[in-house]
Formats: C-alpha cells, sequence, structure tokens
C-alpha cells in the first residue's frame, strides 16, 4: 500500500510517498516541488552578483551560500595566479559570522521542529511557548552576526579578499556580550548545567547530568524506545574548512582524505532534486558527520551505543550549539583590528577563471561551482547539503534518509525521522 | 469578524527563500505583535492548521501577508495552484500584505520566467490585472528580506485600527518616504565627495565606485536599523536597491558612471543640481575625510 503525506515546515515542503507492509515502513520516495532556478538565473551575470543573488537560496542558510560563493571567486582567481591571502582578522570574521548563523538554525530547528513534534508523537505535550525561546535566541544570535555582516538575512558581506565591514572594539565588545547572553541561555534553558560543566561531559554515561530541555529530549527519546531508531549506512562526509571543523570522510569510525572530484550529481525522476554521491556512494552530512570526522568524544561515545540513529543525529546538532558557541567566543577575543579587513582590490581582477567553494552549512557541506568567460558568469552549479542526506538513492543502496525510515513503525514516526535530518525544501529545489 | 474577536492572519508563501518569514522571526516584540491577531497559518510556526486546510482555501483570513512571487500556473501544493488559494483569501480580506520584493514586484525569482512570474499586483513597476481589485486593501512592503520592523509596524497600525499613509506603489510613507541613504554612517563622505578607497573601511562613501544605490532607494534601513544593530552600508557593503521595483540589477558591485559621474542620481536630484553641488564640494580638500578614523598603533 503506498500513502502519501504533505510535510510541511520544512523550509517549504516535501511530499513522502510512503510504501507500507503491515503497518510500517517499506519504502519511501521523497518529492520536492517547484524548482526555482537559481543556478540559471546567474547565468551571464557579473561574477561577483553571485555574492547578492546565491544567498537568496535560503532564507535560513543565507549566509552559508554567501561564504560558499566568495570562496568559489577567490579560488577562481587563485587559479589564474592572483594571490588571495586573506587576513586572520577577515578569516575570523567570516568564520563567527558563519558559526552566528549554524548556532540560529540549530536552535530555531530544536525549538520549531524537534521538540514540538516530539512531542505531538508521544503524547507528552507541554504548555511551553518553544516558538519564543526560538526567537528569543535567533534574534539576540543573529543580532552578533549583523555587527559585522551589516543584516540577517541576506548579507552580501563577504567579498573576494576579505569582508566589507571594519569594526571597532566597541562593536567587538557588543558582539561578545550577546556571545555571552547565548551562552547563558544554553546554561539555563536548554541544559540546565554550567557552559563549563557541559563541556566536561565525554561520554553516555555523563549524559544524565544534562537537563532542561536538552534532557527533556533525551528523556522522551529513550522513555519511548526511540534512541536506536533511524539508523542509516553510516558514512558521513565533510567537505568544507571552517575554523573548528575538519574535512574527511568517516565510515562508521574510520576517517579517510576526500577530494570534491568524486562528488557527483545526477537528476532523478519524480523530484526537481538531484541526487548526490561520492565514488557512487551515499553519505549523510551535518553536525553528525561534522563530530563523527572530528571525533568528538562525546558524539562518538554516543555512536559506539546508537550508531547513527535518530537520537545520536539529533543530540549531535545541539552538541554542535555548544561547540560552535566556545569557537565564537575564541574568535572574538582573538580579534586583531589593526589588520586589514580586504586585502584585494575592489574591482574585478579576472576576466576568466573558474572556481569551487566548499562550507559547512548548518545542514552540512555546501558546494559552489563557478565558470567566468569574459567576465560573465558562464555556469554556475550549486550542490546542497540537503541533497546528499535526501536522495532516493542508487540501484544499490537507499538513500541516507529513506534508509533511516524504513522500518518504522508507522508514517509519523518515520516523518519524525525524516526531520532529524533538518530538512530544507528550498534548497534542495534551488 | 465580531467587535471583540481578533484579526485572523494568514500567512501564505508561494515562490520564496522564507527569508521574509525568517526575518520577521527576528522581531524582538514578534510575540506581543502576534498576540492582537489570530495567527491561523505560518509556514514556520505552529498554528493548530495544517497546511492541507490552509490550501483548501476554507480558513478565515482578515489580514493576509503574501510572500514570494507569483505565476498563473505551474507552482502547485497538494495538487492545488497557489495563485489560486491566495485569491480566495485575497478575497476575503480586509488587508493584503505583500511580504518583501518578489511579492511586491516579483524580485529575483522573476528572472527565471519573466514573462510567467511576478509580483501579487505589480509586475516590476507595472500593475498586474489583479492590481484593480486589489488596490483598496493592498499594502506594499518590497524588501528582500523584508525587514522585521516594517512589518511589525504595519500589523500593529492595523491592529490599532490606524490608517497608513501610502504611496503611489501602495508603501507606507513612513517607511519608504526617505532613502537607505538617510542616516547612513558615511553621510559626511557623500556630502564631500570622498570615495571609499576601497571595501573594507568605515571612511568613504560607497555611492562612487562600489556600486551602492542608498542615494535613489526607497527605504529606512539606516533609520530603523537591521537586526536592532547596523545595515548593510554601516558594515561597507553596498546598498544593492532591494527594496525597488526592477531589484536585482547587474554588477551590483560597481558604479555605473557616465563621464566619471553616477549614472543613476540621488532620488528627485536633477543631474545639473548634482554636478553642481559636487563641483563645489569637490573644490575644497578637507584633511580630516582624507584620514582614517582610528589609528591603533599611534
Amino acid at each position: 500500500m503506498t500513502v502519501k503525506k504533505l510535510i510541511e515546515k520544512i523550509e517549504g515542503e516535501a511530499e513522502l510517498d510512503f510504501s507500507l507492509k503491515n503497518g510500517s515502513v517499506e519504502d519511501v520516495t521523497i518529492n520536492f516541488g517547484f524548482y526555482r532556478g537559481i543556478e540559471e538565473i546567474m547565468i551571464s551575470k557579473a561574477p561577483r552578483d553571485a555574492l547578492v543573488i546565491t544567498p537568496r537560496v535560503c532564507g535560513i542558510c543565507n549566509h552559508a551560500h554567501l561564504m560558499a560563493a566568495v570562496q568559489a571567486i577567490e579560488h577562481g582567481y587563485a587559479g589564474t595566479g592572483i594571490s588571495v591571502e586573506l587576513t586572520d582578522k577577515a578569516k575570523a570574521i567570516r568564520d563567527f559570522t558563519l558559526a552566528c548563523e549554524l548556532i540560529q538554525n540549530h536552535v530555531k530547528w530544536f525549538y520549531l521542529t524537534i521538540l514540538p513534534q516530539l512531542e505531538h508523537l508521544t503524547k507528552e505535550e507541554s504548555k511551553e511557548n518553544h516558538a519564543l525561546k526560538a526567537s528569543y535566541l535567533s534574534t539576540t544570535i543573529t543580532k552578533a552576526l549583523a555587527i559585522f555582516a551589516g543584516q540577517w538575512p541576506h548579507s552580501s558581506y563577504a567579498v573576494p579578499g576579505g569582508v566589507t565591514c571594519d569594526p571597532t572594539y566597541v562593536d567587538v565588545m557588543q558582539a561578545q556580550a550577546l556571545v555571552d547572553e547565548t551562552v547563558r541561555f544554553f546554561e539555563q534553558v536548554m541544559t540546565g548545567i554550567s557552559f563549563d560543566a557541559y563541556e566536561q561531559i565525554d561520554s553516555v554515561a555523563q549524559m544524565h547530568e544534562i537537563k532542561g530541555d536538552i534532557g527533556r529530549l533525551l528523556y522522551l527519546l529513550g522513555h519511548y524506545d526511540m534512541a536506536k531508531r533511524g539508523q542509516s549506512h553510516d558514512r558521513f562526509m565533510v567537505l568544507g574548512e571552517t575554523t573548528g571543523f575538519v574535512q574527511g570522510k568517516s565510515i562508521a569510525t574510520t576517517i579517510a582524505n576526500v577530494d570534491v572530484r568524486y562528488v557527483e550529481e545526477q537528476p532523478q525522476s519524480g523530484t526537481t532534486a538531484k541526487a548526490v554521491t561520492y565514488k557512487k556512494r551515499q553519505y549523510e552530512v551535518g553536525p553528525l558527520a561534522r563530530a563523527m570526522v572530528a571525533k568528538d568524544p562525546l558524539i562518538r561515545s554516543m555512536h559506539k551505543r546508537y550508531k547513527d540513529s535518530l537520537l545520536t543525529r539529533i543530540f549531535a546538532r545541539m552538541h554542535e550549539v555548544a561547540y560552535l558557541l566556545r569557537i565564537c567566543q575564541t574568535l572574538l577575543k582573538g580579534l586583531d583590528l589593526r589588520q586589514d579587513s580586504c586585502t584585494l582590490e575592489g574591482h574585478l581582477l579576472a576576466s576568466d577563471f573558474e572556481g569551487i567553494g566548499m562550507v559547512e552549512a548548518a545542514r552540512g557541506s555546501l558546494i559552489h561551482k563557478t565558470v567566468v568567460k569574459e567576465r560573465c558568469i558562464e555556469n554556475y552549479e550549486i550542490i546542497v547539503p540537503t541533497q546528499w542526506n535526501l536522495s532516493h538513492g542508487t540501484q544499490s543502496e537507499k538513500g541516507i534518509a529513506v534508509e533511516a525510515m524504513v522500518g518504522s513503525q508507522s508514517m509519523d514516526e518515520a516523518s519524525f525521522i525524516f526531520r532529524a535530518f533538518d530538512v530544507c525544501s528550498v534548497c534542495t529545489t534551488q | 469578524m465580531s467587535a471583540k474577536a481578533k484579526p485572523a492572519l494568514l500567512w501564505l508563501q508561494s515562490i520564496t527563500c522564507n527569508g521574509n518569514s525568517h526575518s520577521f522571526l527576528n522581531h524582538p516584540d514578534l510575540f506581543s505583535i502576534l498576540s492582537h491577531f489570530e495567527l491561523v497559518y505560518h509556514p514556520i510556526l505552529e498554528t493548530g492548521q495544517t497546511i492541507e486546510k490552509m490550501l483548501a482555501g476554507t480558513l478565515p483570513c482578515d489580514v493576509l501577508v503574501l510572500e514570494g512571487s507569483f505565476r498563473q500556473k505551474g507552482l502547485r501544493k497538494n495538487g492545488v495552484e497557489v495563485l489560486e488559494v491566495a485569491l480566495q483569501y485575497a478575497h476575503k480580506a480586509e488587508h493584503i500584505i505583500t511580504a518583501g520584493t518578489c511579492a511586491t514586484f516579483g524580485g529575483i525569482f522573476k528572472q527565471k520566467a519573466p514573462d510567467a512570474i511576478s509580483g501579487f499586483c505589480f509586475d516590476e513597476a507595472e500593475q498586474t490585472p489583479r492590481y484593480r481589485q486589489y488596490a483598496d486593501k493592498l499594502i506594499s512592503l518590497p524588501g528582500c528580506p523584508i525587514h522585521p520592523k516594517w512589518l511589525g509596524y504595519v500589523l500593529m497600525m492595523i491592529a490599532d485600527g490606524r490608517q497608513i499613509p501610502l504611496d503611489e506603489m501602495h508603501r507606507p510613507q513612513e517607511l519608504y518616504g526617505i532613502t537607505v541613504h538617510t542616516g547612513c554612517s558615511r553621510n559626511e563622505y557623500f556630502e564631500w565627495k570622498v570615495d571609499t578607497k576601497g571595501f573594507g573601511l568605515k571612511e568613504g562613501c560607497l555611492f562612487y565606485e562600489q556600486g551602492c544605490q542608498g542615494p535613489y532607494t526607497r527605504g529606512s534601513c539606516n533609520r530603523i536599523l537591521w537586526n536592532d544593530i547596523s545595515s548593510k552600508t554601516i558594515a561597507g557593503t553596498p546598498c544593492l536597491g532591494c527594496t525597488e521595483p526592477d531589484f536585482p540589477r547587474t554588477t551590483l558591485f560597481e558604479t555605473k558612471t557616465r563621464m566619471g559621474i553616477p549614472e543613476t542620481m540621488p532620488l528627485g536630484v536633477p543631474r545639473r543640481a548634482y554636478l553642481t553641488a559636487t563641483g563645489i564640494a569637490k573644490s575644497f580638500k578637507i584633511k580630516r575625510f582624507e584620514e582614517r578614523i582610528i589609528t591603533y598603533d599611534r
């Protein structure tokens, strides 16, 4: 029996076609609807217009698109012999603002998607206004981002050679205060323990110390026997290289290097989303992948007991919030404002080039490729994280999310497993 | 709507990136604003109604917020044309707010199919055939994305039963009666025609080389700051003209010039007046405007 279900509030919608047998999920087809054509819109535009147009792929991870777009141009410049050497200051500011966007995303996902959906699923509704928490945290941390980037969403402040802003220590102090406020929120609302105490937790055995809303999440998943559900191929990929993240792939716990030349896109029938593989195989991207490749002790410990399950996947995203907050503090503390913000001239420096930019967006590795001829974009390609996680799969193996959903006892449970990937419909249908 | 009932607010998305929804979620008074309405459907916030119910066109709707650009046919959700749903609610609503440049003028996504895709009541600066029918309830809020405070202002004006002064394109005059240039931290440099020496400097004006459209773009970005703290031009990024009907223009990081003078003049300023003022300003060399504001190593 096949049943269609429209999944909403995932940055747009997706349609899941469930094949059911005796009530359990045997297979799922994931379909995304309307294609907007950003890649086509880019053709024949000026190369740097990508810094304005491509963030509009996505309202929630627009900053990551900006970073991938600027890196693609810089990579292209470097290929023509132009020296592209960013100052530590420019690099730190870029990494800081990107980290802020990830924190914003993860916390919103937790309070607007995961906690309410889990409460519906387990019929353990609380009277809490989760959305208020999401909005407060998002407002706070994107304000820190906007000090440097001018605004969020849809900043275009990263330009070839650095950033457009020229902050003062007054600005830096305001950003530090906003990060500290976010840390306080993490302590008092999300975990119920001090940040230092949280960072000491490095194994499953100590996780009972986590209280607050994340503690409630752990309780609900454990109590309703969902901790080991949603396992997939146990293969992970990280392509972006920003402060704190390590490039590489991990098959279970074995780490190896990666080469972007093996990344391939294929069209799929019945959906506007293209599938992505690495050497023809499926890989999961996102916070769980980043923690596995970076050998994070706590996530490794969870993986040992629960594998790449729903629990590990959801917790890895929340754990990354703490990890990024610490990085934010370090980056701001280390800023030396005497250095230049931008080291390249303001005009377009090469008329013909090809470049590739890879960053870690909230949902995983994001790739932009630009081909420029006679000062105009000839071809533009964007590969988004959701394409990795939500493809239909190949002849020999199911896609990452499909594999995770198969075997679910109900469509509601499968839908929850689907949402645990932090699905972004608009990115997928760029 | 009875005298006591709160107006029903319905948020409908068409061809969009969700940026307007996320921008509004960053309004610090979000829930106090929403407390004046009955939120019937929203693409991110829970309302107790499903998208299937919303698409059926049967929910109550007094205030309709539209996000994203529209095409006559070809954008179907759950088998239903989204434009048809929008029209059903537009018919019921007392106020229609086009939130963002896509819903207002067509925006970026229009460029994929310029003949088929437009805003709800405008196609760039031209009125669409729908305009006539909905003009009396239309409020245009262009911006890519919308500024959260701009939408908050409109919603509270509606909640308080106040009349919103609008311009000929139905934009609130309190928000769009000025340009992005108003309140810019680089105004002194504009006055004395001192351009910036490159990106990444707090000194100098971005109008002459870096493509800044602030002097001829309507919007209050530098009066009501973004995220309550900054703006593009404060952060050294040129204004990209994102509130204008023709957004996005091309070669956005370069100023198009005619005989060394920016091609597009500040809003309403005759070229001759601009040239005269520029000639006078440029005949002086003001030392303070040639120097860095802060020298850390001194």
